[in-house]
């Protein structure tokens, strides 16, 4: 089977991410048939609410990777500011390189082709950990976390318990 | 007279614009599915190609009608169709207020599941949606993975030693179906880890509460 550009790129994320797996994250294709389609388990940041939980998502990526970055989208329950009801993750290094229409983001914060599987990764888990406020994907966790911390963090602590299957 | 002479052929080309326009934004839509992506698409099937395609516009519009929740589904998706799905083209044609009214015409295809019934369904566990297999209720991790045996099977108070003691499993075969199952390995292996942390962390928690009381 020949391989292309995206392929190849793939499968040497993968293999680096299995021979130096970072703390707490397992990713890798659901099939290698599919080297485009990844799944992966994030663990949930210690000293935040989604301490203890492990959350699976999948990532996406299209054919011109890396040119293009991957989608992530949580395949649990994560009730989380930059995370869409559906799932799906916001935050800046998954969006398309170059300058924002906005002038919201830096071109630096967005996707390029140095950035990485793992570099996503450990950005999702520090967005867990730090959401920005700015820019909410979840409104109703955007203003519960502004307003009624406790509450969002119970919330989130039984979501984390109920995934768990206790 | 003249006038007339250049009315004519720019009449004729107008008309062959038009023409290519409407066959275009017709393609578009299906039978371009096949051969927009030329090479690379590895051993994905036309039906996986449009099933993937249709995620990715649903995401598209459901990211636009979070920007914009006043402009309705329809134009979006007429914006999309019309510009080649173009994420950003879109918003900024509704930020400046150049969107169209689409055309009776045009049959968008049905939202899936709105959030408000995806989270409706995740707490009935109906799922009964017509796109079952990504909206449906999300079951825990032990159901998902299918852990209960190996949840069984270890008596947790051993689990701690046993997973701290074994060497950790990673590492890159050149197998193949030995990478596949390497990387379940690990998979599992969290989940079951951090189920049996929790596990503990309440019943310390319940401890503490009796010892309170």
């Amino acid at each position: 089977m020949s391989l292309n550009v995206a392929q190849r790129r793939l499968l040497q994320e993968y293999r680096s991410l299995t021979n130096n797996p970072p703390e707490g994250i397992t990713a890798g294709p659901i099939s290698e048939d599919d080297l485009l389609h990844w799944e992966c388990l994030i663990q949930g940041p210690e000293g935040t609410p989604f301490e203890g939980g492990v959350f699976p998502a999948e990532l996406k990526f299209p054919n011109d990777y890396p040119h293009m970055p991957p989608s992530m989208k949580f395949l649990g329950d994560v009730f989380h500011p930059n995370v869409y009801p559906s799932g799906l993750v916001c935050i800046s290094i998954l969006h398309p390189p170059g300058d924002d229409p906005n002038h919201y983001e830096k071109a630096s914060e967005r996707w390029s082709p140095i950035q990485s599987v793992e570099k996503i990764l450990l950005s999702v888990m520090s967005m867990l950990a730090e959401p920005n406020d700015e820019s909410p994907a979840n409104v109703e966790a955007a203003k519960m976390w502004r307003e009624r911390r406790t509450e969002y963090e119970d919330r989130v602590k039984a979501s984390v318990r109920a995934s768990l299957g206790l | 007279m003249a006038e007339e002479e250049i009315n004519l052929p720019s009449l004729v080309i107008v008309l062959l614009i038009t023409g290519l326009a409407v066959r275009y934004f017709f393609f578009s839509g299906n039978a371009s599915t096949a051969n927009r992506q030329p090479g690379g698409t590895g051993g994905l099937s036309p039906e996986e190609l449009q099933r993937r395609r249709e995620r990715e516009r649903e995401a598209a519009v459901e990211t636009i009608q979070q920007m914009f929740p006043q402009v309705d589904r329809r134009t979006i998706l007429w914006d999309l169709q019309r510009h080649g799905g173009n994420l950003q083209a879109t918003t900024e044609r509704i930020l400046a207020g150049r969107t169209e009214t689409p055309p009776i015409t045009f049959q968008p295809p049905p939202p899936p599941t709105s959030p408000e019934t995806t989270a409706a369904a995740q707490q009935s566990a109906t799922a009964t949606n017509n796109k079952p297999a990504e909206k449906k209720a999300h079951p825990d991790l032990i159901t998902r993975y299918n852990l209960k045996d190996k949840l069984a099977s270890v008596p947790s108070e051993d689990a701690g030693a046993a997973t701290s003691s074994a060497p950790k499993t990673g590492g890159w075969s050149s197998n193949r179906e030995e990478r596949q199952s390497l990387l379940q390995k690990r998979r599992d292996q969290m989940i079951i880890e951090a189920r049996r942390k929790m596990e503990a962390k309440i019943a310390a928690e319940k401890a503490a509460a009796a010892g309170n009381n």
